[in-house]
């Protein structure tokens, strides 16, 4: 099945099967391997990205609901040519990274909410990212991160 | 896994056509939150998903002669966010805002929670609660069936193969009416409910209960308001006693549907405690918004 939709800001055109998930697509197909695989069952965000700009995850999306709407991974947050973006900047100083695994999704969980909200108080990001898992930082220092962006890009407009 | 088809239907005429072809066992795709879920744990029984999550009047909102009209079609978080569903019946909200997680909450839909039937689903004691009617429609015609109906017990329903969920719709509540939705659960955020509770009621003139609507979630195999407690409520004034007696009544009707199960020990007391404190919050006086301002209802006499 032929599904064309605009990724990380490109027009694209696949042809896959179409009971495969935007994951699968992403990973297995495009190699874009920011996006990482957690437990494929909507509990631990570790595939997030946004479709619309709307957080979701891309295990529970099969790619031809995509046709014709917008997807954003990690791969196009970063800032230019492999740079870090500001928030993956923050979430390196605030030690917000440790086995790392989590992060590409806790920084698109970060986006989606910054997109809307760029006041957030603490209890605002911990929902924010409250679908996302992760087992080493304690989430305190991934709080820290989101929350510095918000006031520096706020202080920037 | 056996390659599944895909379709997309633009309208609900086109939807429904679809799910009419007896050749094709179809399954409808909307949020897709449980069914993707489900794919992986056993082979699919269907060959085609029919995604309707792109049909427009799957997401209407509307009021209209005393009535509420919420589409099958719309998110959780697009019901959480709705200003009339905040104003008229803020339960709802909170009950769509405690589903899974934000992701889960911009895909899955009000439709797929009451068709998908778990019995822990967070909207459906709330829509129990409402009195709201299903619409039902297929190639053949329409029927409108009472939520507490047509979910028969867990991950069971009325709704037939070629049938749709296309609206939801329930008569407004009173004006002043509060409402409020708990939900015990093991964490706060991606958690199944163990036991919740939706209610609203208000108090009237001369400080007496005049209108009172309780339904326990995940406690019984069939969701359904206990009007038994409700009529035991309306007419006396507000009082902790009285709301632990309700409380009382409410774990007592709740073993009377279930017998005693592995879990009742725990769910008789925290039924009791949670439909104390609901009641404390939908019936203490300082009532926030049901619609004074924004003046809803086209129909002033609408009463459920």
């Amino acid at each position: 099945m032929k599904i064309g939709f605009v990724l990380n800001q490109k027009n694209i055109s696949v042809d896959v099967s179409p009971d495969i998930t935007l994951l699968s697509l992403l990973r297995d197909h495009l190699h874009l391997t920011g996006t990482k695989v957690g437990c494929e069952i909507g509990e631990c965000g570790a595939c997030s990205v946004l479709l619309d700009g709307k957080l979701v995850n891309s295990c529970l999306v099969l790619v031809p609901q995509v046709e014709g709407r917008e997807v954003i991974t990690i791969e196009g947050v970063s800032a230019g040519e492999g740079e870090a973006s500001d928030l993956q900047k923050n979430f390196i100083s605030a030690g917000a990274v440790q086995c790392g695994y989590c992060i590409p999704g806790m920084v698109m969980a970060g986006e989606a909410l910054l997109m809307k909200n760029l006041h957030p108080s603490r209890n605002e990001i911990r929902e924010a990212i409250s679908g996302n898992l992760c087992r080493c930082t304690g989430y305190q220092q991934i709080v820290d991160a989101i929350e510095i962006t918000a006031k520096e890009r706020s202080e920037r407009k | 896994m056996e390659k599944i088809e895909y379709i997309r239907p633009d309208t609900i005429e086109e939807a429904l056509h679809l799910l009419s072809n007896p050749t094709t066992k179809n399954k409808i795709l909307a949020g897709g939150t449980d069914i993707m879920v489900q794919i992986r744990i056993e082979p699919p029984d269907y060959d085609r998903f029919v995604d309707i999550s792109r049909v427009p009047e799957m997401k209407q909102i509307k009021i209209d002669n005393g009535k509420f009209l919420l589409g099958a079609g719309l998110t959780h978080e697009e019901v959480a966010s709705e200003p009339s569903v905040l104003n008229i019946i803020p339960f709802l909200a909170q009950a769509c805002s405690s589903v899974g997680s934000p992701q889960i909450r911009n895909t899955g839909t009000l439709g797929g929670n009451i068709g998908n039937a778990a019995a822990c689903a967070d909207s459906l004691p709330v829509l129990v609660c409402l009195d709201a009617v299903a619409c039902l429609r297929s190639e053949s015609g329409e029927r409108m069936i009472p939520v507490s109906e047509l979910v028969i017990g867990p991950h069971k329903t009325q709704i037939g193969k070629s049938e749709l969920i296309t609206h939801f719709s329930f008569p407004l509540p009173p004006m002043n009416t509060k409402s409020r939705f708990i939900k015990i659960g093991r964490r706060n955020s991606q958690s199944i409910s163990r036991l919740s509770i939706a209610a609203m009621g208000k108090i009237g003139e001369g400080g007496l209960i005049d209108f009172i609507r309780i339904c326990p979630g995940a406690a019984t195999p069939q969701t359904k308001r206990f009007t038994d407690v409700e009529d035991f409520l309306v007419g006396k004034p507000y009082d902790d006693k009285l709301f632990a007696q309700a409380g009382e009544r409410m774990a007592a009707k709740m073993i009377e549907f279930t017998g005693i199960r592995w879990s009742t020990k725990y769910k008789e007391v925290a039924l009791k405690a949670i439909t104390e404190r609901v009641l404390r919050e939908v019936l203490s006086s300082n009532i926030s918004v049901a619609y004074p301002d924004n003046q809803y209802p086209a129909d002033k006499d609408s009463r459920i």
